[in-house]
């Protein structure tokens, strides 16, 4: 399966029974493991009681919260810079999005 | 050349990975919280005296890790020659100096807590199951058996030491938290080196997890040693252990080996 690009995917092309995607604005949250200019698509997991918002995924290996500018769906691909782990996101046996390691 | 899209996520698999193992990336990543330390933690971070028997059991931590981070200095610069691919080779001189930080950083750290001669207190010091499991990583390397290697350091090695530092910067004094929060910081790279570059060859060649599997069943029981001889130095209770060895054990899984 090749990863939907979430840039190159207009919104319009929404699944069926799925509306168009919410955007986001990313600020700095300070994760400094990465350059500067790419900041602000990563920040630190608090532990088991951190939320994920609907535009995050937790990095399964090195636990680094994943940021994108658009909420994310099953079939997204996204990046990990920190552990340099490309991340497929699907949908759990439970019902939730999580980031499957891709190699 | 074309231009770099603005959202990291909109890379290309290939450009991604050529970006992230490049020694441009590697500098403006540790520059981003290694700029102003000093001996791997911030100048003005006081120290906290110690009462003696603590002291002491610190300075036995500190003495292990430099074993294991002699263990992956020596490796990392090994297998660069071994290494099949140029962004591989780079990626592994950037762990290389990562390593020989760590070193020092801890070094200094043991020189901060009165030890005058850090190379004979870590000799006296240093755990069996540690050296025996550096003989048999070097010799991995020696040997050229390029996935055996970076499976027993990368993964390995680093996901115990990624795990262990985690565990003890939690309650450390606040300089040795600065220096293990610093090293955690390089070692998510290295692990997610050696876990990316095994789960693609395995994905290729499926019967090298045979291969891995007699690897693993070889080193495990020293890594496990390893584990709870630091375990007890850090003081950490027996009912939180098993939740130390967890990143590990999910990576394995990860892997195919169960």
């Amino acid at each position: 399966m090749t990863p939907a690009d979430p840039l190159l995917e207009p919104d319009e092309q929404a699944g069926a029974g799925e509306g168009p995607r919410r955007r986001f604005m990313l600020d700095d949250q300070g994760f400094d493991e990465v350059p500067k200019k790419y900041r602000r698509f990563y920040r630190r997991w608090k532990g088991e009681g951190d939320a994920l918002g609907p535009n995050e995924a937790l990095c399964p290996v090195c636990k680094v919260v994943v940021r994108s500018t658009r909420e994310l769906r099953p079939g997204d691909r996204v990046y990990c810079m920190a552990c340099m782990t490309r991340l497929l996101i699907v949908r759990s046996a439970a019902g939730h999005l999580e980031a499957r390691v891709v190699y | 050349m074309a231009q770099e899209p603005l959202d990291v996520h909109a890379l290309e698999p290939d450009a991604f990975r050529e970006k992230v193992q490049s020694f441009d990336f590697w500098f403006d990543s540790v520059q981003g919280y290694l700029d102003g330390l000093e001996h791997g933690h911030r100048p003005d971070t006081p120290e906290v005296a110690l009462a003696e028997p603590e002291r002491d059991r610190l300075v036995t931590t500190l003495c292990n890790y430099c074993v294991g981070e002699t263990a992956a200095l020596e490796g990392a610069g090994g297998l660069i020659q071994i290494a099949p691919n140029r962004p591989s080779k780079i990626f592994l001189a950037t762990q290389t100096v990562d390593e020989g930080r760590h070193l020092e950083v801890l070094s200094w750290r043991l020189r901060e807590l009165g030890v005058a001669d850090p190379e004979a207190e870590i000799e006296a010091r240093a755990s069996r199951s540690l050296l025996e499991f550096k003989r048999k990583l070097l010799a991995l390397v020696r040997g050229r058996d390029w996935l055996a290697a970076v499976f027993a350091q990368n993964v390995i090695l680093e996901a115990m030491e990624f795990s262990v530092f985690q565990l003890h910067a939690q309650s450390a004094d606040p300089r040795t938290r600065e220096v293990l929060a610093g090293i955690i910081k390089d070692e998510r790279r290295h692990i997610g080196f050696g876990e990316n570059e095994l789960g693609r060859r395995l994905r290729e060649m499926p019967l090298l997890r045979e291969r891995l599997t007699a690897v693993r069943e070889e080193l495990d029981p020293l890594v496990l040693r390893s584990f709870e001889e630091a375990m007890d130095s850090i003081g950490t209770p027996r009912e939180e252990r098993p939740e130390l060895g967890r990143s590990y054990l999910q990576a394995v899984e990860r892997l195919g080996f169960v």
